[in-house]
């Protein structure tokens, strides 16, 4: 799929789980590009954490500077008696998440121009452990520049999109995720 | 001016839209600790017209204010 370099605001998100076979599709989409050589592709799946019983606390940091992914974290919000992860429950501030994609996605095609196309999915709602919330997808025609890519798409994208996460536990309390 | 919640800032102050009055993000600070209980103890950043201040920055009620803690994509 020829993918225009115009980059326009996007929407990465989908409702649910990605479908495993969405992914099969999207890779049969590049067959017509002959300039092709190498897809990278970073998939985040629901882990099923095992918590640890009562208030999970981790470290606090302060605001201060850098963005909240940097934060470090807050206090355990929920009592828990432990239990797993059984479903992740997505939310998200749309409108800063997509400007800031926008501003990700041309700061990529800058550092690796010769990236062919990048897509990118995150699912909002409830997605069970197991199944798949997050997609990168690189294609470029030489293996370094798409593989680059993605790992730093990965990171940029969990440090700086405004993506909410709340941990279903199996004794029906809940935690909220924060990235490291 | 209204603001945005998210995340465990929402579920802590039972409403995903605050209004608030505050001439600055740091006035907007305490008014929103005064409002929500508990809030003093989070980490949570500002974002004004979609992007994250981290100084206290003066407002005119005109721009769109979100309250965020921290970050959980992927």
């Amino acid at each position: 799929m020829s993918e225009p370099r115009t980059h326009s605001v996007k929407d990465i998100f989908v409702d649910g789980p990605i479908d495993p076979a969405f992914v099969g599709t999207s890779i049969a989409k590049h067959a017509t590009r002959m300039d092709i050589g190498a897809h990278e592709i970073f998939l985040g799946q629901v882990r099923a954490d095992v918590t640890p019983g009562l208030t999970r606390s981790r470290e606090i940091a302060s605001v201060g500077g850098g963005d909240p992914a940097s934060i470090g974290a807050t206090p355990g919000q929920a009592r828990s008696d432990g239990g797993n992860v059984i479903a992740i429950d997505y939310t998200a501030y749309r409108e800063m998440a997509l400007e800031r994609m926008t501003v990700i996605r041309e700061e990529a095609f800058a550092h690796w121009p010769s990236m062919t196309c990048l897509h990118v999915h995150h699912s909002l709602g409830t997605i069970p452990a197991g199944q798949l919330c997050f997609m990168v997808f690189a294609s470029a025609p030489h293996r370094i520049a798409a593989r680059e890519a993605v790992a730093w798409v990965v990171d940029r994208i969990k440090a700086e999109l405004p993506i909410f996460g709340r941990e279903i536990l199996s004794d029906n309390t809940h935690l909220w995720k924060q990235n490291m | 001016m209204n603001v945005l919640l998210f995340g465990m800032i929402a579920e802590k102050a039972g409403a995903d839209l605050l209004s608030v009055e505050a001439s600055s993000t740091g006035e907007l600070r305490r008014s929103l600790a005064a409002r929500i209980s508990g809030l003093d103890q989070l980490s949570y950043a500002i974002a004004v017209d979609r992007r994250i201040v981290h100084q206290d920055v003066p407002l005119t009620g005109s721009e769109e204010i979100a309250v965020l803690p921290p970050f959980a994509g992927g």
